[in-house]
């Protein structure tokens, strides 16, 4: 067992969730550091959710240890942890006003009454929806109520805000609008927050770190720009962005190349830091916006033929067709006066060798 | 209206089939209900010759206030009685998983399924002067103790609650399972304890169904007749026992005629509160 890190927010010990047969999370480990935004990105079913409940106390682990700001609560009721928590669906009290509802927290606390009327004008303000303060959640928009659900956890200053899918209910402008809300809540206040998404763009856009994960497991955790560009596994490329996939067979390599064997061609890929066997399976990936059409032919190219070319404002996306019948996509930037791809031409989709990495096989399953 | 019509148009009868199919049931109703109220009604206002008369001596009659009075007594204090034991049963019947709920509630059901003058006898049996529950008392205090609960107040209100708590626990039921479960679990991530989430969130929103079931409870209990007269002592006369004094006694029928329109008009009012209670509070806390 570690010893509790006094820089360290959460800290899970191998944590394990079985629900009878099935466990839901495998022996997780993972350190939060205090201030850190990190969001616990995945599909459904991944175990994100029931992470947060177990820190959140809503559930107890099958084993593990939870310790929150140095202090093991493993066992602790959730209304003694200390924690924030922002609801998907907002759980804001139907029954009372706006500003009741950011002073209940405060009530639970046992502050004076002018100092309530105080902090709770202050976030109001914070959120500028002072002039609401009167008016019961359902009087307000989505937008609004997530808002109010936010201003009710900052204002008793916990040290770690738990927030579950909260922008899954509002449409997209808006949810974009409160990406940089809560980021710059984050900047301001420097209160640990731990995120769950399914939606990768979210992940990308407000975290410190993400975390990664798949069937009860992390995946893989980094910084967004690492996720992105140095996926681990051909389930975090796929996650994470949009990958170009070539499966083959590793090849003797020399320096730092190896070369990879696939039914479309050999292609020279940087050698993984990982250890690796020649003879071994694996995956080429390279990302669409890292391929380019060209009509030379080099070792870093396929042939093909464009099947399709669709307009994403900013971006042009190509669907080439290769020799083997699968799809590779090329994404180019929109330019004013760019020469139209034609459907049915014949190209090349041409990478560098730099941009291109070697993944390990995904487990059959 | 509009639901009857749709349903008629769906079933592809045509516009008669409202008629048609409403014709028995309401032959029925009117033959059993609106003709006798009207004689009712008729009897209360016409001895001789058409007057209020009937009315107005009630409203001066000390018996029939003392007896309304009685009745509201006892409506409220079966009601309370009620709400005090139903309450933390719809709670522990909401807490519980679906399929046991529903084994629950059949034992709630249960008074339902047996004659309300067997139950009478059997309240007797258990909490008359010789009950079980006064032989236990008595043996445990040599003698000492012996409560009378059986024909008095307590017997009236022991006898209600057995017919009443269904519909209290049924109604606070209801609000309690559309109460939304991530509140209370927001409420204790903010650091609140039980007594102040029941205090704060789970009373204040299950109030439509407190409110429904309080309705229900006073209009069910204002009209009991069997309950009183055999459980209850001479004190406990309640209006429908008074209206049965009037026609057997005294046979005194447009007394008795002008008695049993007050009731009604009482219980009429009451279900007029119930309708607008529920329409206010059903848009509420959704």
């Amino acid at each position: 067992m570690n010893a509790p890190s006094a820089s360290a927010m959460v800290q899970l010990q191998a944590v394990t969730k079985r629900y009878g047969e099935f466990e839901a999370l495998h022996s997780i480990d993972l350190s939060i550091a205090k201030g850190e935004f990190v969001t616990l990105l995945g599909p459904s079913g991944s175990g994100k959710s029931t992470l947060l409940n177990l820190i959140a106390g809503m559930i107890m682990p099958s084993s593990g240890r939870i310790i929150i700001d140095g202090r093991d609560t493993t066992t602790l009721p959730t209304n003694r942890r200390g924690l924030g928590m922002v609801f998907q669906n907002y759980a804001l009290m139907p029954h009372m006003t706006v500003f009741e509802n950011i002073a209940f927290p405060l009530q639970v606390r046992g502050l004076p009454k002018d100092e309530i009327r105080r902090k709770v004008t202050g976030v109001l303000d914070l959120i500028q929806l002072g002039h609401v303060a009167g008016r019961k959640p359902r009087e307000l928009s989505g937008g609004q109520q997530q808002r109010v659900s936010l201003a009710r956890c900052i204002v008793y200053n916990p040290a770690l805000i738990l927030m579950d899918e909260p922008l899954g209910a509002l449409d997209k402008k808006l949810r974009e609008q409160m990406q940089l809300e809560i980021k710059r809540l984050h900047a301001e206040l420097g209160i640990t927050m731990l995120y769950v998404t399914h939606d990768q763009d979210e992940a990308l856009t407000m975290s410190d770190r993400i975390v990664l994960m798949n069937g009860g497991r992390i995946e893989q955790q980094g910084q967004p720009d690492t996720l992105y560009f140095k996926p681990e596994t051909v389930f975090s490329a796929e996650f994470i962005g949009s990958s170009n996939l070539i499966p083959g067979e590793i090849a003797a390599g020399e320096g730092g190349t190896v070369t990879l064997k696939t039914a479309l061609g050999a292609f020279p890929v940087p050698a993984p830091d990982r250890p690796f066997k020649p003879g071994e399976r694996g995956v080429l990936l390279v990302r669409p916006e890292n391929m380019t059409l060209t009509d030379r032919a080099d070792s870093t190219s396929i042939a093909g033929r464009i099947e399709d070319s669709i307009l994403l404002g900013g971006v042009v996306r190509h669907f080439v067709r290769c020799t083997d019948g699968s799809t590779v996509i090329v994404q180019e930037l929109n330019q004013p006066g760019r020469a139209g791809a034609r459907r049915d031409e014949t190209v090349r989709a041409s990478w560098t060798l730099d941009h291109a990495r070697l993944l390990p096989s995904p487990p059959t399953r | 209206m509009t639901s009857s019509s749709t349903a008629t148009g769906a079933s592809g009868l045509g516009p008669w089939s409202a008629i048609v199919l409403l014709a028995p049931l309401t032959v029925l109703m009117f033959a059993i209900l609106l003709y006798p109220l009207g004689l009712t009604l008729w009897t209360s206002l016409y001895d001789g010759q058409l007057s209020l008369r009937a009315y107005a001596e009630l409203a001066s009659s000390t018996l029939f206030l003392k007896v309304l009075r009685n009745t509201f007594e006892i409506a409220i204090t079966g009601t309370l009685v009620s709400l005090v034991f139903g309450y933390p049963v719809a709670m522990h019947l909401a807490a519980q998983p679906p399929r046991r709920r529903t084994a629950c509630l059949v034992m709630v059901m249960l008074p339902f399924w047996t004659s309300i003058l067997v139950k009478s006898f059997a309240l007797v049996a258990v909490f008359g002067n010789q009950g079980l529950l006064n032989q236990l008392l008595g043996f445990l205090s040599g003698g000492q103790i012996n409560l009378p609960m059986m024909f008095n107040r307590v017997g009236v209100v022991l006898g209600m609650i057995n017919f009443l708590l269904p519909f209290m626990i049924l109604s606070i039921l209801g609000s309690l399972l559309a109460l939304d479960r991530r509140l209370i679990l927001a409420a204790e991530t903010m650091g609140a304890g039980s007594l102040r989430i029941f205090w704060k969130i789970i009373l204040p929103l299950s109030m439509p169904g407190v409110v429904a079931g309080v309705l229900i409870n006073v209009t069910l209990s204002i009209g009991m007749y069997i309950t009183p007269a055999l459980l209850g002592g001479r004190q406990d006369m309640m209006v429908a026992n008074l209206v049965d004094f009037y026609t057997r006694q005294t046979l005194d029928w447009t007394a008795a005629s002008a008695t049993a329109m007050a009731l009604l008009a009482i219980s009429g009012l009451l279900v007029a509160m119930l309708g607008r209670v529920r329409g206010g509070l059903s848009g509420g806390p959704a």
